[in-house]
């Protein structure tokens, strides 16, 4: 009513002007949207010209046009609409929704799609599902929002990049990691030098066909991290974040015995190894209450014979120290802190990004530290309106302080509280247990190779102390990344237009490491430097021509792509010894011990290209192919050739279709493809070489590296995709569904040589894998109403991994045997037959052999010497069955919640650290779980647990028996925001303030306690710290 | 506006053209800088040379573990299983124990591998050279020393994986290989191997000088003196006789230098040796060094059995026991340590010394019934040691027997000599005395050699689980 009136008037108005101007008139009307309700701040622009206006908060305008002038109106999501000013002075308008300009623009290789014409297989996620977790390494926002991707961060030093597999393992030696592209570049540097508030989009492309671009590197699928820019025509917008918090471990540790416990059961190791060397029960008693402290060489009672020879802790003796290894080399809560802050905003023709943000986060172990300073400025400007120019800059800076918490070396902190039991004093004790103290009165951290005779010699990690070694020795690693790109591009025509693109990239590593002149392991060169300088460069230029046109209803759109792409590694290293206390430089070395330099160069020369075509959006075809000349290949065999073809049909386009209320987009589509991959192979893997550094004294040494094939290229993976893509019920439903089958083959396979042949191994392009498997996502808006939304999320994927061709009949890979129709991930092991009750000894099973034949029989029995133990396929796997993630977001007025979960299930995990603490003591001064208190210990108990034997290699070994399964579920992730309200934050200048918590791995459900479930997909566990557990508050304000 | 598309267009492809063009350049300019192709090692004897000095320098290597790491680590396991030793739980207990010898084991892969390792760079040397165009001066110079260390180590193989040689040559032993195979071959036997091992010596022997780079390399002497042990094992008293006598000349006995700490190769009594600079070193990986001197931060973990330190006077140089290093008495395992060796990361270790070779031609005289000689030969060794040595009057096994304790009072802890004794003479390995870990071997004891490894019949086609049969 009120609309009809407004009109009635303005066309009142219009007719009356009319007389006043032959030429110029004042125009006026109403713009609306599709459902008749006025939209303000529309714009209205007399095409051609800077003359416009925008419409008031009624949706009204009012503007001097002459006749013959054309109207632009426009507004954000709606179809611009043009008319012609002719003797009307009233010109309404109603525009309608523009679904293709409300759809989403993904990011895809060497260029961007609206996601419905998108043949392939590719998964964005936005700024918005990153800015809900809390991210070191960008990547890491991806697990549990993708399916299809497994994501495994291994053990918790803030600043460690992810093991990314895309649709399962498609490769044995070379790398099967992805491609990571950051706006166009291949990166070379440390992910962990992007901070998560630059990131615009993280696009995963998981098939052939998005991948095929990317030729001899896509095998592995690619991920594209698109920068942030700003927006043309925007008001200057800054935009603050801090938040801090505070970790300690996502989960629990094993649990492991104290020092009257295990004085005890050293005390019964020892005494059954005397048995089992012929003496009987008392004598072997009384003597290992003799020797027991000389056995261990520490005496945490101080008292001649503590463990009496029934095993007792004698009357009146009590410990001196009980030493809570734990306690001393991990935090209880470790900080973290970021603070980010970024302007953006753009003119009619400059878009402008800047940005910097600082992280200091904390890990686990004692004084490991992640500290990094990020840096961004983009631009982007129409010169004319033919150029455009544009120009990324990224300048970052980190430094790491790691001490050892991986691998075996003595100073790892995690191995050390799961080695030494706490039977070890932290500082220095005389023999009688005293503490000793240095000369300014201080502690003096004890390193077990001490000359005295009891405290003195530690039979393990003598000469290391694990605390010790986190203060006296310092692992640096400092990071600098530079990340330089710019472009030009040319329009020619509205359809044709070139882009040359070049980037470059400085990226110095600086690692450092100084160990004690006095204490540990380098003392008796009076300490030691080593330091390592690697300066990667890499350049890459790209020329792009694009064609895009429409005839009629037949859409074309083509590209024509030249890459160049060189690389180079400059490695300088420099070790000393021989430093004066508290000296650190190299500088100050009294001897070199070793210089090293080498400088790697890689070149990779490519030619590209991609046409697509559809069909009124409705039928799309798209074909890729591209050529690639790598510098890793011998000049014969470099060159390789890949290609992909995808189609897909939007049957919700189809009339048929077209009244089903329900289905609001209906998408087939298909995609086969063949990439290479030629990463992780080294720089020259066809090369037989002699390896230069083998120096005998005065003389230059030589030795012959291992054999190679001269002949050896490209692995290549052929890979074939299906799919459905819906939206349901107005899009309130949506998501996808896929089935993909990878065959890789060719691949470049260390293949094993006897080692009697004096090479373990030749790398040669042999053996296949097959990786196939479905995905499926759907997300779902089950409330919006102005006040209260809920949505939610699942996704995941089921992946599996054959073996289809292997060089010999089959190949054992440690806790894996390798055969065809086997995973990569089965385990293979000697098997796992319980304890004998009568003697408490471990048991495997073995295979009856036939005694004509000498075959198994297929009968089997139990055996307790494990040299004859058979080893069995599982039928277990270290790869999950299923992994996926869950999420749902809720928001209530001024509060918002969201919630990320990601689960894997099915997978089996190998734990070789529970396997140690399970050594019953056959090495006597290892640390034990608490699980060994069920040890067998007189005929007739029925115990999973065996004897204790000192000198007993087999009591722990590899079997079944650490074998367990892996599944788990983590909260990942839980953001709870409050924003003030639009008045308060207005009467205070500013736009947007929003508080929030921030959790990260805040609950853990897993089925094998003690360890992290995330370890290494081969499910072996490496004495690894643990992840994070974070909680943090923020707050987010925009001005 | 069409005649600048027309430019931009013309330009574009003119430089798509040039790019392509060059790809083939900027396909060739990467080339490695941290190694050398086969055409600049065998193309100068100085070339070849450098293959030698790496092999040698592998020989101390950090092959695969503290207790794997090079032919150092090969002896000691040999030491520690003797009774003239004790160790600690540490490193190499295993060893100790005689429990170390499954397919699986580290013990067993690495004395597998490493010989095998060395074999195959020595018969890239040996069929490289004898492919080069280099002088037949230069060609006999590199050749012996190529031919000399294969023999070497078949015949450490040899020992390792089967009886001895008296005890039944026709026994399956290691395979053989002369050069670089991709295929695996099957066993021989122990006499093929003998066979190969003296071939090796006796073709090195006759192209070798004294001439060599310095003691770490491969010259008569130590051709002769390998041929002295191998003829030991076999049995031919008069051909170690002979071999034993050739490997000293021009070396000298020399008592002073013993308590230097055996750690330098400069000893005029050291006739082959690994030698350690602190940029050249296997740091923590250099037993015997790093186990048995408790001076220095090391391991500390190999102690002396008090029967052992008994056999010595108290006028003999040797006799540079220490009581209570770590506390306890004569009774305790540990009570005992020895400052033979002095560990540091520029140790030197010997490989072979003159006492060993005069002790060899001894025993040999003396199985061939020269027992004066053997007598003078003996009382060298032991005068020099000792300025109260007396002259032996013992004949037959009581001489023998005073022979082989000599060798074990001069060589214990260097070169496995004890247990090279009792299993090339099956005499078995008791032990007494205040041992940690009390296990006895009986002559012939299987625990005198090691099972194949399980990584070699997994990966050989020519060979299966059955070789481990009754092993």
């Amino acid at each position: 009513m009120r609309l009809k009136l407004t009109s009635l008037l303005t066309l009142l108005s219009a007719f009356v002007m009319q007389f006043a101007f032959a030429q110029e008139m004042t125009i006026s009307g109403v713009i609306t949207d599709g459902m008749d309700m006025p939209l303000p701040g529309a714009n209205v622009m007399i095409k051609g010209t800077t003359t416009g206006t925008q419409t008031d908060f009624d949706g009204n305008y009012t503007l001097t046009a002459a006749v013959g002038d054309v109207l632009v109106f426009s507004y954000i999501g709606q179809k611009t609409e043009e008319r012609t000013v002719g003797s009307q002075s009233v010109i309404n308008v109603q525009l309608v929704e523009d679904a293709q300009a409300l759809e989403e623009v993904v990011v895809v290789a060497y260029g961007a799609q609206k996601k419905e014409s998108i043949v392939g297989s590719v998964a964005q996620i936005g700024s918005e599902t990153i800015e809900q977790q809390q991210v070191t390494t960008v990547t890491q926002a991806i697990q549990g929002s993708v399916p299809g991707v497994n994501i495994l961060t291994a053990g918790g030093v803030p600043g460690t990049n992810p093991t990314i597999r895309i649709r399962g393992i498609s490769s044995i030696n070379a790398s099967a990691d992805p491609l990571i592209i950051v706006d166009g570049a291949p990166y070379n540097g440390n992910l962990n030098s992007i901070s998560q508030d630059q990131i615009k989009s993280i696009s995963v492309l998981k098939d052939a066909s998005s991948t095929a671009l990317y030729g001899s590197r896509g095998a592995n699928g690619v991920i594209l991290i698109t920068t942030k820019g700003g927006r043309k025509n925007m008001a200057p917008e800054l935009n603050l974040t801090t938040i801090s918090g505070i970790s300690n471990n996502a989960v629990d540790f094993h649990k492991t015995i104290g020092s009257e416990d295990f004085m005890k059961y050293a005390w019964e190791g020892l005494r059954n190894g005397y048995i089992a060397g012929g003496d009987d029960a008392t004598t072997a008693a009384a003597a290992a209450s003799a020797n027991l402290i000389s056995e261990l060489g520490y005496n945490p009672y101080g008292v001649n014979q503590p463990v009496d020879v029934n095993g007792n802790i004698i009357d009146g003796a009590s410990l001196i120290w009980d030493t809570d290894w734990k306690d001393a080399l991990l935090r209880d809560y470790g900080s973290r802190t970021e603070h980010g802050l970024n302007v953006s905003g753009g003119s009619e023709n400059t878009t402008y990004f800047a940005s910097v943000n600082y992280l200091n986060q904390q890990g686990n172990v004692k004084t490991t530290r992640f500290e990094r300073v990020t840096s961004r400025l983009r631009v982007d400007t129409d010169v004319n309106d033919w150029l455009k120019i544009g120009a990324n800059l990224g300048f970052t800076t980190s430094n790491q302080n790691i001490p050892e918490q991986e691998g075996s070396s003595f100073n790892n902190a995690v191995q050390w509280f799961y080695s030494v039991p706490n039977i070890y004093p932290l500082y220095r004790r005389d023999a009688n247990g005293e503490l000793i103290y240095d000369g300014s009165g201080n502690l003096i951290y004890d390193y077990g190779n001490n000359s005295q005779p009891v405290n003195g010699n530690r039979p393990i990690f003598s000469g290391e102390n694990g605390a010790g070694a986190l203060y006296n020795y310092d692992f640096k690693f400092a990071r600098y990344n530079t990340d330089l790109a710019g472009y030009a591009q040319i329009k020619f025509t509205d359809y044709l237009k070139f882009k040359t693109n070049l980037s470059y990239q400085a990226y110095l590593f600086d690692s450092y490491s100084y160990i004690d002149d006095e204490y540990g392991y380098a003392a008796n060169v009076k300490g030691r430097v080593s330091q390592q300088r690697n300066l990667t460069t890499t350049m890459n230029a790209i020329q792009t021509l694009n064609f895009n046109k429409s005839f009629g209803l037949h859409n074309l759109n083509a590209d024509l792509i030249y890459e160049a792409y060189q690389f180079k590694l400059d490695a300088l290293s420099a070790q000393g010894v021989g430093f004066l206390p508290n000296v650190g430089a190299l500088d100050g070395s009294t001897t070199p011990e070793s210089v090293g330099g080498s400088v790697t160069r890689e070149t990779l020369n490519s030619i590209l290209g991609r046409v697509a075509y559809n069909y009124n959006d409705k039928y799309y075809v798209e074909g890729s192919y591209r050529r690639d000349g790598s510098s890793r290949f011998a000049e014969d065999v470099r060159f390789g050739d890949f290609f992909s073809v995808g189609g897909s049909w939007v049957l919700s386009r189809e009339d048929f279709l077209m009244d089903v209320d329900f289905i609001s987009f209906l998408k087939l589509k298909a995609s086969y493809g063949e990439l290479g991959n030629n990463r992780g192979i080294g720089y020259f893997p066809y090369l037989n070489v002699f390896e230069t550094g083998w120096n005998q004294l005065g003389n230059t040494g030589v030795i012959q590296g291992g054999i190679a094939d001269p002949n050896l290229t490209w692995e290549k993976t052929a890979s074939l995709n299906y799919g459905v893509e819906y939206g349901l019920f107005n899009g309130r439903l949506s998501g996808s569904f896929e089935v993909y089958d990878k065959e890789s083959v060719d691949l470049i396979f260390g293949k094993p040589l006897p080692p009697s042949t004096g090479n373990t191994s030749i790398l040669t392009n042999i053996g296949a894998l097959r990786n196939y498997g479905i995905e499926f996502s759907v997300n779902g808006t089950m409330i919006d109403t102005a006040d209260f939304t809920w949505s939610a999320g699942l996704n995941f994927s089921m992946d599996n991994n054959e073996i289809t061709e292997l060089t010999q009949d089959f190949l054992i890979q440690g806790t894996k045997r390798w055969e065809v129709g086997r995973s990569l991930y089965d385990f293979y092991l000697q098997e796992w037959a319980g304890v004998d009750p009568e003697d408490g000894a471990p048991m495997w099973y073995k295979d009856i052999l036939d005694p004509a034949t000498g075959e198994p029989t297929g009968e089997r029995e139990t055996t307790k010497l494990y040299g004859e133990a058979t080893r069995y396929y599982q039928d277990k796997l270290s790869l999950p069955d299923i992994i996926g993630g869950f999420n749902t977001g809720l928001s209530y007025k001024n509060w918002d919640m969201n919630a990320l979960f990601n689960f894997s299930f099915g997978a089996y995990v190998y734990d070789a650290t529970y396997q140690s603490l399970m050594g019953g003591f056959s090495t006597i001064a290892d640390q034990a779980h608490a699980d060994i208190a069920d040890r067998w210990q007189q005929p007739g108990d029925v115990t999973d647990v065996p004897r204790l034997e000192a000198n007993y290699q087999d009591l722990n070994a590899s079997s079944t028996r650490f074998l367990f399964a892996n599944d788990y579920v983590r909260l990942r992730s839980l953001n709870i925001g409050y924003t003030l309200n639009q008045e308060l934050t207005e009467t205070i200048g500013l736009s947007n303030v929003r508080f929030y918590f921030q959790g990260d791995n805040l609950f853990t459900w897993q089925s094998h306690d003690g360890i992290d479930p995330e370890q290494d997909l081969n499910g072996v566990t490496d004495s690894r710290s643990y992840q994070l557990r974070t909680m943090s508050v923020g707050i987010n304000a925009k001005f | 506006m069409m005649n600048r598309i027309f430019k931009i267009c013309a330009y574009g492809l003119a430089s798509v053209l040039m790019l392509t063009s060059c790809t083939k350049e900027f396909l060739n300019e990467p080339q490695p800088t941290d190694s050398v192709t086969d055409v600049v090692v065998f193309s100068s004897r100085e070339g070849a040379e450098a293959l030698i000095s790496g092999m040698m320098r592998v020989t101390r290597g950090q092959f695969e573990a503290t207790d794997t790491g090079g032919l150092n680590s090969l002896f000691f396991a040999r030491d520690v299983k003797g009774n003239d030793l004790i160790q600690a739980s540490s490193w190499f207990r295993f060893d100790y124990a005689h429990d170390n010898r499954e397919p699986f084991y580290r013990r067993v892969r690495f004395t597998w591998e490493f010989p095998y390792f060395m074999i195959n760079q020595a018969n890239t040397l040996i069929n490289g050279v004898n492919a080069s165009d280099l002088a037949q001066e230069d060609k006999d110079y590199l050749l012996a020393q190529g031919h000399a260390l294969r023999a070497y180590y078949y015949f450490q193989l040899v020992m390792e994986f089967q009886h001895t040689y008296s005890y039944d040559p026709s026994l399956p032993a290691p395979p053989i290989y002369t050069e670089l195979s991709l295929e695996g071959k099957p066993m021989t036997t122990v006499q093929e191997m003998y066979d190969l091992i003296l071939s090796d010596l006796n073709t090195a022997k006759a192209m070798a000088s004294d001439y060599r780079l310095d003691k770490s390399y491969v010259n008569i002497n130590v051709i002769n003196g390998m041929l002295a042990n191998v003829h030991l094992v076999m049995e031919n008293w008069a051909e170690a006789e002979a071999a034993a006598n050739a490997a000293y000349e021009g070396f000298v006995l020399n008592a002073d230098g013993y308590d230097d700490g055996f750690s330098d190769m400069a000893n005029p009594e050291w006739i082959w040796a690994m030698p350690q600079t602190l940029d050249q070193s296997n740091y923590y990986w250099g037993a015997p060094h790093s186990f048995t001197d408790f001076n220095t931060l090391s391991y500390m973990a190999t102690h002396v059995n008090r029967d052992f330190v008994n056999l010595f006077s108290d006028s003999d140089v040797r006799n540079i026991f220490v009581e209570g290093a770590v506390g306890g008495n004569e009774d305790n395992w540990f009570y005992y340590t020895t400052n033979k060796f002095v560990f540091a990361f520029d140790s030197d270790h010997p490989i072979m010394r003159t006492p060993e070779f005069m002790l060899v031609e001894a025993e040999a005289k003396a199985r061939q019934g020269k027992e004066a000689e053997a007598h003078d030969l003996l009382f060298m060794v032991q005068s020099d040691r000792d300025p109260n040595a007396v002259r032996s009057a013992n004949t037959g096994e009581d001489l023998i027997e005073e022979i082989l304790v000599e060798r074990r009072k001069e060589l214990y802890a260097e070169i496995g000599v004890e247990w090279f004794d009792a299993k090339r003479l099956r005499r078995g390995i008791t032990r007494t005395g205040n041992h940690r870990v009390s296990v006895d071997l009986a002559p012939d004891d299987k625990r005198f050699f090691l099972k194949v490894p399980q990584s070699e019949i997994d990966a050989n086609d020519s060979i299966d689980d059955s070789v481990n049969a009754n092993r």
